[in-house]
């Protein structure tokens, strides 16, 4: 498909057009807030503890969503865990795709003994929980930002490699690659620039489909105690800050709720659009 | 039917496979882990000479390949292992735990795929309708939202401002309540969608305007025509789901503090008990590919146009 028709289709696609523009303005505060906003993140403030907003009658001024157990201002943390959430969700998004191209390209191709016994241990990895892997996994690595990503990236590609490398059985045997073959092309060159541009529209929408799914992970790993490292805030380190105060402080945990469902909803809306735009039903 | 009966087989003998592999990563990965279980056992003060004893008495003095042999021979007898941290076997402490989860899954379970299919149906055969705004828009916002965030929500609404439910723990059926919802929400959602989607897909095929144009009723149309052939992808769904039931379960017993598997596997793992993870993990293995294997086979009994070649 054309490069422009892609943008075209893009451009019409109403469910895209919201999810972008969402995504692109939740990015852009989060990202840059670490800029303006007025308050400590971590700094533990003892004198503001459990402060309402300070739109309630007895909410304490500056504080637009209050303040947590320890003080800190809630919008504060609501932006900068937004922004550490995202980065997870992103480059645990890009690092699955690029582990389940290469994965499935490679498979799929090559076929063959390690084709056999790389598929079999992806169906025994798949046949353990995700979340349960993930907290095992955690378990044994420690808590660290670092070990966060590995086991995000490390239980979320699979799904990845097997559309990928169903993608390239379907297509292997297709005119052009014989084509290319009889003109000479190594198996290196008909994988890399014959294959993968095929599975780059899979890949799109299986990555658009991912970013939900991950961040809702975080959310539940950080809520037992085996995400993001405290006191650094991520959305489902605030969500579980929560945990003790619904009765007294509800506003905790509302507003990071919220802000991480308003994200997924953005992302889930620009993955429907994506996957409406490379419709081959599509007729635009 | 005899294809069908050696695909079984197959995929039967293909379960089996995984399953053995999902003993070894599982066995392998917690051994993995800094943190001695003996040296957990023993106790701050133990000498080096108590915590040697507890090793040789935990059998984690030999080497790692006849651990794992030990494991397997006592588990194809039936023998879960030994929960040190509880001192008593796996099995007895399973079987205090596991009716909590399967009534809580099970709960999620039944609800979502009723509700679901419910929802579905009426929301795609009427297409443009308020009850399809509100099937999409329950759909939408329901696959959006964290189960935790959801559970606290539910406790803050129904427990703390309406006291209507009890917050926490386990009893009588108004224990159930909030748990369940908060178990089954997201896979309600999700396959409310799906069943709407393929409702609206099956009535605008040519078959069911022809249906139609033979003076058969909408409603007998709907009903008779069209759901059959719209509860094909619900179906390997349903299956699937099944598969999924326990693990759905951890985060939900541990915000509801209910005295299930999933509450248990955390504090197992945070106290490095290594035979009781293992079980926990294999079992809802066990369930998952079981789901898998279900919907599978489901998904060419409904559908006699799949071939199995």
């Amino acid at each position: 498909m054309k490069l422009s028709t892609v943008l075209r289709r893009m451009r019409k696609s109403k469910l895209f057009m919201i999810g972008f523009t969402l995504l692109v303005i939740i990015f852009l505060v989060c990202g840059t807030s670490h800029f303006w906003v007025a308050w400590d993140a971590e700094q533990a403030v003892l004198r503001s503890r459990l402060a309402p907003p300070d739109w309630f009658a007895n909410g304490l001024k500056g504080h637009p969503l209050g303040c947590d157990a320890l003080g800190r201002d809630i919008l504060t943390r609501l932006l900068e865990g937004g922004w550490v959430s995202l980065k997870i969700t992103v480059l645990v998004t890009v690092i699955s795709m690029i582990m389940g191209a290469f994965v499935g390209l490679v498979c799929g191709y090559y076929g063959g003994r390690v084709d056999m016994l790389v598929m079999r241990c992806c169906d025994i990895l798949q046949a353990i929980p995700q979340l349960m892997l993930a907290i095992c996994v955690v378990a044994v690595m420690g808590t660290s930002m670092f070990n966060l990503f590995f086991t995000l990236s490390v239980t979320g590609w699979i799904g990845t490699a097997r559309l990928v490398r169903a993608t390239v059985l379907g297509m292997k045997n297709k005119e052009f690659i014989s084509a290319s073959r009889v003109l000479g092309a190594t198996g290196k060159r008909v994988l890399w620039k014959e294959l993968f541009p095929n599975t780059l529209t899979p890949l799109l929408i299986s990555a658009s489909g991912h970013f939900g799914g991950t961040i809702l992970l975080e959310t539940s790993l950080s809520y037992l105690g085996m995400g993001v490292p405290v006191p650094t805030p991520s959305w489902g380190n605030l969500i579980s800050d929560g945990r003790d105060y619904i009765t007294s402080a509800p506003w905790v945990v509302i507003a990071p709720g919220i802000a991480l469902m308003i994200t997924i909803l953005a992302f889930n809306f620009m993955g429907d659009g994506i996957r409406d735009v490379f419709d081959p039903k599509n007729t635009n | 039917m005899k294809n069908q009966r050696q695909h079984i087989r197959k995929r039967l003998l293909a379960s089996v496979f995984v399953l053995i592999g999902v003993t070894i990563v599982v066995f392998a990965l917690i051994r993995l882990g800094n943190g001695d279980p003996a040296a957990m056992m023993a106790g701050d003060l133990a000498t080096p000479e108590e915590i040697e004893d507890y090793r040789i008495r935990m059998g984690l003095d030999k080497p790692l390949i006849v651990q794992y042999f030990t494991y397997m021979a006592g588990l194809f007898k039936g023998d879960l292992g030994y929960s040190y941290v509880y001192s008593m076997p796996v099995r007895d402490v399973l079987a205090k735990r596991m009716p909590q989860t399967l009534m809580l899954s099970l709960t999620g379970f039944a609800w979502s795929t009723v509700f679901s299919i419910v929802f579905g149906i009426v929301a795609g055969t009427h297409q443009g309708s308020g009850v399809d705004f509100a099937a999409m828009f329950f759909a939408v916002l329901g696959q959006a939202m964290s189960t935790v965030w959801l559970g606290f929500l539910l406790i803050l609404i129904f427990g703390v401002k309406l006291h209507l439910l009890p917050i926490q723990g386990f009893g009588g059926i108004e224990h159930l309540i909030m748990p369940g919802l908060c178990c089954g929400f997201g896979q309600a959602a999700s396959q409310t969608r799906l069943m709407r989607s393929s409702m609206v897909d099956v009535i605008h095929e040519d078959y069911i305007t022809a249906t139609r144009a033979r003076g058969i009723s909408r409603k007998v149309t709907n009903m008779k025509y069209a759901l059959r052939n719209a509860m094909l992808p619900i179906v390997t769904n349903i299956g699937f789901a099944f598969g999924k039931l326990f693990a759905g379960s951890i985060v939900v017993e541990n915000i509801f503090n209910w005295p299930g598997m999933g509450n248990l596997m955390v504090q197992a793992i945070n106290s490095r008990d290594y035979q009781l993870v293992q079980s926990i993990l294999l079992i809802s293995s066990v369930m998952l590919v079981f789901g898998n294997l279900l919907a599978d086979l489901l998904y060419t009994v409904v559908d006699p146009r799949i071939s199995l070649n």
